[in-house]
């Protein structure tokens, strides 16, 4: 059996390192098989952290693999959430890595990630992109994009076409107008004022 | 070894079953030896458009299960001698099979036949997994509908998850009058957000139902637009160069003429 399943350890406890091609019913059962083979292995209320770098997982992934690690004592953190508390600062914003992306986002597909992200390719409707820094998108967005996800306001969203259906910086949305003009310049999007403004860049 | 293509969507309604049966009798045609199969368990129709519904003895799930030898379970089509098909049960449900017993099969017929190919059931739950678990190769159908254009897109990227790159593009159901007045999905916007190959485009052709109703795959018709559409796509699977068709309103008397001289 292919190892879909692989713990590391890590300065909080356990980082837990999924499969990025392989079916999460199949990643669930294995990761079962694992826990049961090493019951004793695993101290009670021992977290364990998901690394949002390889797989992105939905919330009802997240819940689902919660629930399995609860039955062995182990408890289940987000490393997303982990993070929101340390960056409350745009210097500590700064420091967080980029995550780069080398294709296009489709629909149902999701990437969550802390620090900024840069997609190389389209992102296309019904897909989200949730950072917690920027988001550069090289080529055309039509999905979900939400940039400082976590608070900050002063994140931006880039994109070459910036045809998104929703943008969310921080706490506010934008929602794009009924007739939307194909725009014919790399286009940014901040908060300026408590609102959400479109403008165009030079890169 | 043949190879084994997935004809999927996604969305339902958008012609896999129509687009399975006449790839399938298209490649016939040209004396390869081909096996359709047909995944959608508990809502079978590839027999019914096949016109092969009365023969239907032993099933998929019947093989799968040892009921019966896999030749037991083919049916040989009643107008050409290489073209044969695996039914789906019909009283069981998707759960009847798993995805392993699936490749074992696939691999199975793929020895026996130049061309495998499977109609996949719309939707994205076991059935689904189950179609695409023994395909090398993925077909995937749409129409120039929003709703179908997302769906096959999503479906694109599971293919991706399960290790299955570079799938082809079919749009069907075009209709020519409305693309020329600009009320209907352009093929350039399909392209672009799916960013896959294009193998065919299928101009939406009244023949289609008449021929689905009798039963007999519209392909073989040599008037049918979407008979020449099809035979162009079965032509660029076996590798030939065949270049897109034009699709241009043709509802003058000339342009009809134009269609049943054929130049």
């Amino acid at each position: 059996m292919r190892q879909y399943v692989i713990f590391k350890g890590s300065r909080n406890g356990l980082q837990l390192v999924l499969d990025d091609s392989a079916d999460f019913a199949v990643i669930l059962e294995n990761l079962k098989a694992k826990l049961e083979s090493a019951v004793v292995f695993f101290t009670n209320g021992t977290i364990v952290e998901v690394p949002a770098k390889v797989r992105v997982l939905t919330t009802q992934q997240q819940e689902d693999l919660a629930k399995l690690l609860a039955i062995y004592g182990l408890i289940f953190r987000e490393t997303a959430q982990q993070q929101e508390v340390t960056t409350t600062t745009n210097v500590e914003t700064e420091e967080l890595q980029t995550l780069f992306v080398d294709k296009t986002i489709r629909s149902g597909q999701e990437v969550v990630y802390n620090g900024s992200v840069v997609i190389n390719g389209d992102v296309n409707p019904g897909a989200e992109v949730i950072a917690g820094g920027d988001i550069i998108i090289k080529g055309t967005c039509r999905g979900v994009v939400h940039a400082g996800a976590y608070g900050n306001i002063e994140a931006t969203i880039t994109a070459n076409r910036l045809l998104a259906s929703q943008i969310r910086i921080a706490n506010l949305i934008a929602r794009a107008p009924d007739n939307l003009d194909q725009p014919e310049y790399t286009e940014m999007a901040r908060i300026q004022d408590g609102n959400v403004i479109i403008e165009t860049v030079d890169i | 070894m043949g190879e084994v293509i997935v004809i999927t969507s996604g969305k339902g309604g958008v012609g896999k079953t129509t687009t399975t049966a006449n790839l399938g009798t298209g490649f016939a045609l040209l004396g390869k030896k081909v096996v359709l199969v047909d995944a959608d368990i508990g809502l079978r129709n590839l027999d019914v458009v096949m016109g092969l519904e009365n023969r239907i003895v032993y099933d998929l799930v019947d093989v799968v299960e040892g009921n019966c030898r896999l030749k037991q379970a083919l049916i040989r089509d009643k107008r050409y001698e290489t073209l044969y098909l695996l039914p789906a049960a019909q009283t069981r449900d998707k759960n009847a099979v798993n995805p392993e017993q699936m490749k074992q099969l696939c691999s199975e017929l793929a020895q026996d036949f130049d061309i495998v190919i499977i109609d996949c059931p719309a939707g994205i739950e076991q059935g689904f997994k189950n179609a695409i678990a023994g395909a090398s190769q993925a077909i995937i159908v749409t129409t120039p509908e929003v709703s179908a254009v997302r769906d096959a897109d999503r479906i694109i990227g599971l293919l991706e998850s399960e290790g299955k790159h570079n799938p082809k593009l079919i749009i069907n159901r075009i209709r020519p009058n409305m693309v020329k007045k600009g009320d209907m999905m352009d093929i350039d916007d399909i392209i672009e957000i799916l960013a896959i190959d294009l193998l065919g485009i299928i101009p939406d052709d009244d023949y289609i139902i008449i021929s689905t109703n009798r039963g007999e795959p519209a392909v073989a018709n040599p008037v049918s637009t979407a008979s020449t559409a099809y035979k162009n796509i079965v032509r660029r699977l076996t590798g030939e160069n065949v270049p897109l068709m034009k699709i241009e309103a043709n509802n003058g008397f000339f342009n009809r003429l134009k269609k049943v001289f054929n130049f």
